[in-house]
């Protein structure tokens, strides 16, 4: 999925310790063993198994100690390749809520020929791991499963339950489109029932130079939501035009569409995320990074970072055309033409608001605006101190004076359907990437070897803090 | 039965023949027979065969006399069901050039479901011929080789030759199908077989009123040509979650609605300036005064404006583009990398589409937009003289049959099969003297038809309009 980092690195320099490799500890190349295992699991939606990868990971945990009954597999019927994994790891107090660690197994094709290197080996080169999933999900999926592993080989007995779940599905391929996660909500909503829960959406980034710049913590993500602008008409000879032309008609209102800008909106995330890199940036940004912050109707500020396509789309709902098509013969006059209009609900609002905010703009009633889906509005988690607290302490103690940094996620993850569900969703990793986030989905998907193990150490930490907390 | 008697006495006594459907001659009674054989042959793309049609009536042709050498039959490899037929009536003197009557001869399909009546069954009711083909274009193509049949069996001898030619293929292919044109294939295969000194086609009639009386009578003596142009905007895209300013697809909307404001140039060619000359005259008023005066200032802006508030009017002064396909994205969760709109172009006679395609693009003002033209484009035919020699026959014949009624040249802003002859130095003219109510008698949709009286008239109309160009010098 994507994450929200490139925009941190783009804009600070930080000192950092070096990023330099040290000795392999003995529990590491554990982890290796296991990381190795799972990225070389074909996940694809077109010949890859979920299933088979889940089977795998879950095997590990019941060599570790972990007993059939806190392994729940599951798979829907009509998707047997698309099935994954729920372990719980109990807690000792029945009466604190667990948390939850997710993570997505499914991958992103990748054709052999395409890359360097076979997408499905685990290479190791240069520093980095390559291989399709070493970094999107595959590296917090291994240290989910590895962490566990670890608290059960000590003997930790947290106070509240460790929960996780490996899901199938989360990047929709064409030949895969069962969602696991929203699958749990809607079937197996107790089994995952927690506190609040863990995802991907979040880390580390690294500017050019492989310094660290900021720890974000993705807290919220925008809804993606399409609309249908449609317009009909009579048609028609093409020898004989008419002013009223359905093509005509839609290309007026994406033409307003493209010219509206939603108002802009800041929750306590995008306030946080812009009071900490007004610090980091500074100069003329960073002091309308602190106007906007302490007043969203400044247009002036609005505008300078608005230039930022990555700024720009973190303040506002956006919706922009993604698809068209119109006409039937190519010397008809169109009797139909449409658009879709792909937007980023920011959290909180709703679709139906969105909806009529197009049809004002579009100020014409010949093109109609409709939903092919609809889906809720989900509100942003709340940004409180039970969990930014261990965050914050935890970056400080690893890397002391880099900033940790709240995101909004213009993009959508799997969060959404478990915040949905009423489960708080934080994306959080502590992995810090390179400013091309790790090729994701793209070539050559690779992962710093320095970064994995480093965000390994981190999430391990973090979630034993979680889960003694009171 | 009535050529020898006065104009007027001519025209009174084959309007009450027609009408009361009585006292039949027997010429009549056989082009009736031979119209509906070829009704009730079904030359439609998906089920029927052109090439059966054609040798029927070439078969209908040899019966009344006409000898091997003068009927030529002709297919294309690979298309056995899109024949055709050449037939010529020769003339008694060898240096004067012939004239050529083309007619297709395949139809729009039509199915028996949709159609109150059988498509394919020749039925007379309150005056009407139904089926399809009954007006477009069987009309003609019977009449053409009827007329031939009678004058080879009067042992009328002109001075120039007269060729027919029925071809297939005029209604277009369908996806997936294609259909030879046959009048196509004729100008590139059989040059010298259809050579003349000009043609006359379908594409014109006369129009009726409400209650049925002749108002004019239309020769067409200019098509457009269509040509298509692609508007596309390539883009590197990126995900939706992140727009960026720069956008395929509002860069083509951008480019769409710069076409859709922008008006090509009016252009007075020959038969614009008969057409909008004669029916100033008919229309009078205020949009009579401006045909008048964009006759005279072809820049004249007000009478364009007038004018072109009337889409026909509009479509006959200038070239015409319009948008009519588009497509663009490729995921809905992705902004676009390539948007593409297709235009259709009606261009008017004298303009290349080169010009066109240059005035789009000083339109759309864009330089991130291209407009480029589908590879495999023809040439664009020049604007026809409409000669004396051409038009004065036509008048006198309406004339004597239909007095007062003015003939008017005009421009067909869409297309038939005579541009494909224009091209090849025959120019071509659509002339029937076939009238017929404004709702076009149902031409490429259902329940086609065509006025009994309408068709008698016009089988009488071209009689003799051919036999006056037949004997000119």
């Amino acid at each position: 999925m994507l994450k929200l980092t490139g925009v941190l690195a783009a804009t600070a320099v930080l000192l950092a310790t070096s990023a330099s490799a040290q000795a392999m500890r003995p529990d590491q190349e554990a982890f290796r063993g296991l990381y190795e295992e799972l990225v070389e699991t074909n996940t694809t939606g077109s010949v890859g198994s979920c299933t088979e990868a889940a089977h795998k990971m879950g095997a590990r945990l019941k060599a570790a100690g972990f007993t059939d009954d806190q392994l729940t597999y599951y798979v829907a019927p009509e998707w047997p390749k698309s099935g994954g994994l729920v372990a719980v790891y109990p807690g000792r107090d029945p009466k604190a809520k667990a948390i939850l660690l997710l993570a997505h197994i499914d991958v992103v094709e990748a054709k052999r020929e395409d890359w360097t290197r076979d997408p499905f080996t685990l290479v190791e080169e240069n520093g980095y791991f390559y291989g399709r999933g070493s970094s999107d999900d595959k590296a917090q999926a291994s240290i989910w499963v590895d962490s566990l592993i670890r608290y059960k080989t000590e003997g930790f007995k947290p106070k509240r339950a460790i929960k996780m779940a490996l899901t199938c599905g989360e990047e929709g391929s064409a030949f895969n489109t069962h969602n696991g996660a929203r699958w749990l909500t809607e079937n197996r909503r107790k089994l995952i029932d927690a506190a609040f829960a863990l995802n991907e959406g979040g880390g580390g980034s690294l500017d050019a130079n492989g310094k660290r710049v900021a720890n974000g913590v993705e807290a919220g993500e925008k809804t993606s939501q399409s609309f249908i602008l449609e317009v009909t008409n009579p048609g028609g000879h093409s020898s004989r035009p008419v002013p009223d032309n359905a093509i005509y008609h839609l290309a007026d209102a994406l033409a307003r569409i493209r010219s509206y800008e939603f108002p802009v909106q800041i929750s306590d995330v995008t306030r946080g995320f812009l009071t900490r890199m007004s610090k980091i940036t500074g100069g003329e940004a960073g002091a309308a990074m602190t106007a906007l912050a302490a007043d969203p109707t400044d247009k002036q500020a609005d505008a300078l970072l608005s230039q930022d396509p990555s700024i720009h789309n973190i303040l506002r709902t956006t919706c922009v055309a993604t698809q068209l098509s119109g006409g039937h013969a190519q010397n008809a006059l169109p009797q139909r033409a449409n658009a879709t209009i792909n937007c980023r609900i920011f959290p909180g609002e709703s679709a139906s608001a969105v909806r009529a905010t197009l049809i004002k703009v579009i100020a014409d009633p010949a093109v109609s605006v409709s939903q092919p889906t609809e889906r809720p509005a989900v509100p942003g988690p709340p940004l409180t101190r039970e969990v930014m607290g261990p965050i914050e302490t935890l970056t400080e103690q690893m890397w002391p004076g880099v900033p940790v940094v709240p995101m909004l996620l213009a993009a959508g993850t799997d969060g959404t359907a478990l915040i949905a569900a009423g489960i708080p969703t934080y994306g959080v990793s502590g992995l810090f990437l390179d400013p091309d986030l790790g090729r994701m989905h793209g070539l050559n998907e690779r992962i710093k070897v320095t970064s994995l193990y480093e965000g390994r150490d981190f999430l391990y930490r973090l979630v034993k803090i979680y889960a003694d907390q009171k | 039965m009535f050529r020898s008697i006065g104009a007027l006495a001519a025209a009174a006594a084959l309007i009450a023949t027609g009408a009361q459907g009585q006292a039949r001659a027997p010429d009549e009674t056989a082009f009736r027979d031979l119209y509906r054989e070829l009704v009730e042959t079904n030359t439609t793309l998906s089920s029927g065969s052109c090439t059966l049609a054609t040798e029927r009536m070439a078969a209908r042709m040899k019966a009344a006399g006409f000898t091997d050498s003068e009927l030529t039959l002709f297919t294309a490899p690979g298309l056995p069901l899109d024949g055709g037929l050449v037939a010529v009536l020769p003339g008694r003197d060898p240096k004067a050039k012939a004239i050529l009557l083309l007619a297709h001869v395949d139809v729009v399909e039509a199915k028996r479901e949709d159609w109150t009546r059988d498509p394919f069954t020749l039925v007379e009711e309150n005056g009407y011929f139904y089926g399809r083909g009954t007006s477009d274009d069987k009309a003609q193509a019977a009449i053409w080789v009827d007329t031939l049949i009678r004058y080879r069996k009067e042992g009328y001898r002109p001075r120039r030759g007269i060729k027919v030619a029925l071809t297939c293929g005029e209604e277009g292919g369908s996806v997936g199908a294609v259909r030879l044109n046959g009048a196509q294939w004729l100008a590139d295969n059989r040059r010298e077989l259809i050579d003349a000194e000009f043609g006359l086609n379908e594409g014109a009639g006369g129009e009726l009123d409400d209650q049925g009386r002749p108002v004019v009578h239309n020769v067409l003596a200019a098509e457009k040509a269509h040509r298509q142009f692609f508007v596309e905007t390539i883009n590197a895209g990126g995900h939706s979650s992140r727009p960026v300013p720069d956008n395929a697809i509002y860069s083509l909307a951008r480019a769409l609605d710069r076409v859709s404001h922008y008006e090509f140039p009016v252009r007075m060619i020959d038969a614009n300036r008969i057409y909008f000359t004669r029916m100033a005259e008919i229309v009078g008023g205020e949009t009579g005064h401006a045909m008048t005066a964009i006759v005279a200032n072809p820049q004249d802006k007000a009478a364009d404006a007038l004018l072109s508030r009337d889409p026909d009017y509009h479509a006959m002064l200038r070239t015409t583009c319009v948008a009519t396909l588009l497509e663009a994205g490729h995921a809905v969760n992705a902004l676009p990398q390539r948007a593409k709109a297709t235009l259709s172009c009606r261009i008017i006679p004298g303009q290349t589409a080169e010009e066109v395609r240059q005035l789009l693009v000083t339109a759309i003002n864009d330089p991130m937009v291209s407009v480029t033209q589908p590879p495999g484009a023809g040439s664009i035919a020049a604007p026809m003289p409409l000669p004396a020699r051409v038009l004065g026959p036509i008048e006198q014949v309406s004339q004597q049959m239909w007095p007062g009624v003015p003939v008017v040249p005009f421009m067909l802003p869409g297309a038939t099969d005579s541009r494909r002859m224009t091209q090849v130095g025959i120019p071509t003219y659509g002339v029937s003297g076939i009238f017929d109510g404004r709702d076009g008698g149902g031409v490429h949709g259902l329940n086609e038809r065509i006025r009994v009286k309408s068709l008698m008239d016009g089988r009488e109309f071209s009689y003799r309009l051919i036999k006056l160009y037949a004997d000119q010098k």
